[in-house]
């Protein structure tokens, strides 16, 4: 299991939307709601990636949004976690062979699966996922960096 | 023959009839379909693109002007005469000969290695600041790039640049079987889903000449009236949000919440994807649709009342981007965008499936962010009514089983097929050649309400623009696609 040195208690995450159809949009703004509060669990949605730790794709990767995507990659700090949220940034959603699309993310540290992914899921995968990253304060200082 | 197209689609306009769609088909015809909004009879043209040309219709038209436009990028054929042909869908990274709709398709284009942003349209002179937002944003919001000419606060020009989630999904059907569209359908735009799957299900049962029966479209309605209250309700939520009205915002998003998991009990799926299929819909058992409604009203009624009586979010509503009536008219406004500048446009008043229901066209005075709001509060309760009312009459029914029905194979021809979505008139234009989709055009609710967005923004200042953005609530995902 790869080691972050964020994460595992809390994540701050970056969203962008790479081609999707608002429905993985609106499943993400319902976990962030009074209902599901995921706040409270130590996640976040941060306007600015300077400020995350983890960004967050929907959708199935436009030719258009590549590029900007990558933008905001680029300026995340180190170390970062890449989430493929729902079916289509996850490289199995319906317009995969759609020539606009490249298909998805190549890769993710976390892929979570559902066409949108629904809230209870989607919590649930990602404190699933945050318990087995390494706890920064039982590894030594350096530990983390990719 | 040139002046002919011209002048028959001008004197539809004049009537008062509404344009359904403007497209193109590979073999080099351009054609619109009108409708009477008094009978629903529609009306349709062709023009033949000549040396790759045809006439534009949009100086005379201004609505069509982004139809024009996409055109030119996807098939490739020139629309004369238009006076902005800056590219609409394309960008800097398509191959020059590269035309997804065009006559000769080509798959997989071998995409340029440059960034993919269009030149902007700004305002020249002393003083004046470009201020340019997206793609990305600093939130949970689909992805669209705006280029905002400012002099100090206020906001001179907007040049709107979307089509950043263009996937190709009109291509993608093609040459499908019908029986593979469904999920493709229902995934155009998560907002007014159950309004497309309605559209490809007429369309087929149409040119089969199937006629659904009465249980079949009373869940049809059904469905259609609770994605209505659904994105109202989304709508709503986010009006608040954009003054800072943090527990309207908050509120409203646990209504949703409660109507969503409702959704996902009665239909088995949240935002009600893949709940419509030619000869079929999801059923509901009307107890539960009654008692959902019920929960729903307990959490709407004291929310209603905190908002319309707080002087303050009314005030910050009020005059803020105003829509003219002249504008609603000429830029072909539809849906609550039109309503609220008191034009009374709702399909639903000629669509079969509303026949004996009689929704009332609920609509505003001012075509300001105020009004939008309050004829989306009229609406989700009229919603809501007929809710009720369908289901009493789901229950009175004894409802039997649905009658089975096998799409025929080899079905062919042309549909121009429409339902009213929460964004306004949905179009879809279908054409079947032996069971397979030859061309698939969808025109959903947005897509006329973009430009009309950039024209209703000059006079606003720049920090109202989120507030006007959230009161036309405009989807990306179905105008991009
Ligand atoms: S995974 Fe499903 S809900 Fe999410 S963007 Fe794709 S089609 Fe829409």
């Amino acid at each position: 299991m790869p080691h972050r040195k964020h994460g595992r208690r809390v994540l701050q995450i970056r969203h962008v939307d790479a081609g999707s159809c608002n429905g993985c949009e609106q499943e993400l703004t319902a976990c962030t709601g009074p209902a599901y509060d995921w706040q409270h669990l130590g996640l976040d949605l941060v306007a600015s990636p300077r400020h995350a730790d983890a960004l967050l794709v929907t959708g199935p990767m436009s030719d258009t949004m590549a590029r900007p995507l990558n933008h905001v990659y680029s300026a995340i700090p180190q170390p970062k976690i890449v989430i493929a949220f729902g079916d289509c940034a996850a490289g199995c959603g319906v317009f995969q062979h759609a020539y606009g699309v490249r298909g998805g993310l190549d890769t993710a540290d976390l892929t979570i699966p559902g066409c949108p992914p629904e809230p209870v899921q989607a919590i649930k995968a990602l404190r699933t996922w945050m318990t087995t990253l390494t706890d920064p304060e039982t590894e030594p200082k350096d530990s983390g960096r990719r | 023959m040139s002046q002919d197209w011209i002048d028959h689609n001008i004197a539809h306009k004049q009537a008062g009839d509404e344009l359904l769609s403007l497209t193109a088909t590979r073999d080099g015809q351009v054609r619109a379909t009108w409708m009477n909004p008094g009978d629903g009879r529609q009306t349709s043209y062709a023009t033949s693109v000549i040396d790759n040309h045809f006439p534009s219709l949009t100086r005379a038209l201004p609505e069509v002007a982004w139809d024009e436009r996409e055109i030119h990028d996807l098939f490739g054929f020139v629309p004369q005469g238009h006076p902005d042909l800056r590219p609409l869908v394309r960008t800097p990274r398509w191959p020059s000969e590269f035309f997804p709709l065009g006559a000769k398709p080509i798959r997989c284009p071998a995409w340029l290695d440059v960034e993919p942003d269009n030149p902007a349209r700004t305002v020249q002179g002393d003083g004046i600041t470009i201020m340019k937002v997206g793609p990305t944003h600093a939130g949970i919001i689909e992805s669209g790039h705006f280029v905002f000419s400012l002099m100090g606060e206020n906001i001179l020009h907007l040049d709107i640049h979307l089509f950043q989630n263009h996937r190709g999904v009109e291509a993608i059907l093609e040459d499908q079987p019908i029986a593979n569209a469904v999920p493709i359908v229902s995934r155009v735009c998560a907002g007014d889903t159950v309004s497309h799957q309605t559209n490809w299900a007429m369309a087929v049962e149409n040119l089969a000449q199937f006629v659904p029966d009465p249980l079949l479209s009373l869940r049809r309605v059904i469905l259609l009236e609770s994605e209505r209250v659904l994105s109202h309700l989304n709508d709503l939520a986010q009006i608040p949000a954009g003054v800072g009205f943090q527990r309207a915002h908050q509120q409203a998003l646990a209504i949703k919440e409660c109507w969503q998991q409702g959704l996902k009990q009665l239909f088995g799926h949240r935002l009600l994807f893949d709940t419509v299929k030619p000869g079929w819909a999801a059923g509901a058992d009307p107890d539960a649709l009654l008692m959902l409604i019920r929960r729903l009203r307990q959490q709407w009624t004291p929310w209603r009342t905190l908002v319309e009586g707080h002087h303050g979010f009314h005030d910050r509503m009020t005059g803020v981007g105003v829509v003219k009536p002249h504008d609603a008219e000429r830029f072909g406004a539809h849906g609550v965008v039109a309503r609220a500048a008191g034009q009374a446009r709702d399909v639903r008043s000629v669509h079969a499936l509303y026949a004996d229901m009689r929704p009332a066209c609920i609509l505003g005075q001012g075509g300001d962010v105020k009004a939008r709001f309050d004829v989306r509060l009229g609406e989700l309760e009229e919603s809501l009514r007929l809710l009720e009312a369908s289901a009493m009459r789901l229950r009175n029914e004894n409802e039997s089983p649905l009658r089975r029905w096998t799409v025929p194979d080899t079905l062919s021809g042309r549909a121009v097929v429409f339902t009213e979505s929460p964004h306004g008139l949905n179009v879809h234009d279908i054409t079947l050649d032996c069971g397979r989709i030859a061309r698939y055009h969808i025109r959903a609710g947005t897509y006329r309400h973009w430009p009309l967005l950039a024209q209703a923004m000059p006079g606003n200042t720049v920090a109202d623009f989120p507030l006007i953005n959230k009161s036309f609530e405009l989807c990306y995902s179905c105008t991009d696609r």
